[in-house]
């Protein structure tokens, strides 16, 4: 009864690792990208040095880091929100829920449209404010933030939701006591509403992190890459290789790489909250 | 102000109202921050592309809502670039990932949590840990693998590789471990056969998970755009995620209103079947982040 399921993940998702790590060592004619011989670790050593692939590597951090300070603060936020029975949860609740079920691509193409410099609606409310019209999407300085900050916008709705399941899970009497102690809503929030969403946040820094390193379909609609690999990550320098420069084998090595730096990352992650608790 | 009077004596309950008018402003607000691209990208479906064009900047009214609405847009993608073929592709690919991965999932989910079995636990874990393998980053490698498989550019490709999906799989595990295991024991003794325990027993008692299941299998492939980026390279038979994003990059000048018609016609119906089944939904993207 198994079978279907074990045959599937084995062929389209262990084995593509598998071929990926084979990949990675070959070299491949240029002509009829059929692999030719056994490279070693030149696919590597060639990935390494490219100055493409050390910006790729560094946005990806940057990636990781910015939306990790965006959304965690903001889910929390909207969840808190959400959690009080008032007019106008369920339009919040609604609003959340509707741009997780919006695809990445209709996201990525009306988030363009809106930051346009010259036509788009963000320069024209920055107009109305008496704020200079900025390049966004089009400026190195400030591509790789206006493409995070639509992803945050798309992805919101899983953090928010995981911590809205971690509040309501919180017993009410709790707030109660503090209360009656004349705790304030404030003393409130931080001695029993943050201690006590801490697992919801481990799982929250984790899906987070997951989510913002494959940033990949805002990249390719609304930047390929710039300005001059500005918002390029390591998702987009694989697909690059692989589909516009015929470089498969550099394509495979990064593609590993990508792996063993998430596993990196995620298992400091576990190490320093893991170090926490005791 | 009568309750102000009956309550209790005024300023408490003053400072609490105006601390609930304060919340409701701040929820209107987020959720207009939202809400806000949905429903700017719908109403900009309704503009010609110089309307749209001349009209979102400066600002005025005319930025947020169409001056001439017009519903030539949806006539053009229809009328001159047939993206019902597109829906009619999109559809068929989720018509496969989802009955496909309902069958492989609960067949998969019914036997880790009802039958016992060598190596079930490993064989579980085996099924478990691609949840944390980064798609995208396979993306290239699984091209690879499809295409000696002969798959690339057949609907078949498309949706195959997503049909086992270890959310799906620990999804129907869930649901099944919820039904009580007496119930499939008098099925044994009554001498009725794997199958029809399964199929007469188990599936009628896991709907819900069942519904789950096909909700999410239908947002994630309905919104899929990378794999079929990469896999599918008959036009054809391409997507209308592609089909629509095509309509911002092919052209030499980007075709913006009928990529705001096709836009609105890929968000519109999804984000409202999200909303009315939102209680799946919500439990089934929960279930396949948290647990």
């Amino acid at each position: 009864m198994i079978a279907p399921a074990v045959v599937g993940i084995m062929v389209f998702q262990y084995y593509p690792v598998l071929v990926a790590v084979v990949h990675s060592m070959q070299r491949f004619d240029p002509f009829t990208h059929a692999p030719i011989e056994f490279a070693g670790l030149d696919n590597y050593i060639r990935m390494f040095t490219g100055a493409d692939f050390q910006t790729s590597l560094w946005n990806t951090l940057l990636y990781v880091v910015i939306s990790l300070l965006i959304e965690i603060p903001l889910s929390l936020g909207l969840a808190v929100l959400i959690d009080r029975k008032l007019p106008g949860t369920r339009f919040v609740r609604i609003a959340v829920i509707a741009t997780l079920a919006a695809s990445e691509t209709v996201a990525a193409i009306v988030w363009a449209q809106m930051y346009s410099p010259d036509q788009g609606l963000l320069n024209g409310i920055l107009g109305v404010f008496g704020l200079p019209p900025q390049s966004f999407l089009s400026s190195s300085g400030q591509s790789l933030i206006s493409v995070v900050v639509m992803s945050s916008w798309k992805n919101i709705g899983i953090p928010t939701l995981i911590f809205l399941t971690g509040l309501q899970a919180i017993p009410r009497d709790y707030y109660e006591a503090a209360a009656i102690d004349g705790a304030g809503n404030f003393r409130q929030f931080t001695k029993i509403t943050v201690p006590l969403l801490r697992g919801s946040s481990v799982v929250v820094l984790f899906m987070s992190t997951l989510a913002a390193t494959r940033i990949f379909v805002p990249i390719v609609l609304m930047t390929q890459g710039g300005p001059n690999g500005a918002t390029s990550n390591l998702v987009y320098y694989s697909y690059e290789q692989a589909f516009q420069y015929n470089s498969a084998g550099t394509a495979s090595a990064a593609a590993i790489f990508m792996l063993a730096f998430l596993g990196v990352i995620i298992a400091i992650q576990f190490k320093v909250l893991g170090a926490k608790d005791e | 102000m009568s309750r102000a009077t009956v309550d209790s004596p005024g300023r408490p309950v003053a400072r609490r109202s105006t601390r609930f008018a304060a919340w409701t402003v701040a929820m209107v607000i987020a959720g207009m921050v939202f809400a806000f691209p949905i429903l700017w990208l719908t109403s900009t479906s309704f503009k010609s592309t110089t309307a749209f064009l001349s009209e979102a900047f400066p600002l005025s009214w005319k930025s947020f809502l169409p001056s001439e609405p017009t519903l030539a847009n949806f006539l053009s993608i229809f009328e001159n670039f047939h993206f019902e073929r597109n829906l009619l592709n999109t559809a068929i690919v989720s018509g496969g990932q989802i009955l496909g991965s309902m069958a492989v999932c609960s067949l998969a989910g019914y036997a880790f949590a009802v039958r016992d079995f060598r190596f079930k636990r490993m064989l579980f874990a085996l099924c478990m840990v691609p949840a944390f393998l980064p798609a995208e980053a396979l993306i290239v490698p699984l091209y690879d693998v499809v295409k000696s498989l002969g798959l690339v550019s057949t609907y078949w490709g498309l949706f195959l590789p997503f049909v086992c999906n270890p959310f799906g799989i620990l999804l129907m595990r869930q649901a099944f471990k919820e039904v009580p295991s007496s119930i499939f024991d008098a099925a044994q003794i009554d001498g009725a056969s794997e199958a029809r325990t399964f199929l007469l027993i188990g599936l009628p008692n896991v709907k819900p998970a069942l519904a789950t299941l096909a909700l999410l299998q239908f947002i994630w492939s309905w919104s899929s755009f990378f794999w079929p980026l990469v896999a599918m390279q008959d036009p054809a038979k391409q997507v209308a995620q592609v089909g629509m994003a095509n309509f911002a990059t092919a052209a030499n000048t980007p075709l913006y209103g009928e990529m705001f018609a096709a836009a609105t016609v890929l968000t519109v119906p999804v984000v409202l079947l999200s909303i009315m089944l939102q209680r799946y939904y919500v439990n089934g993207m929960m279930s396949s982040s948290v647990k």
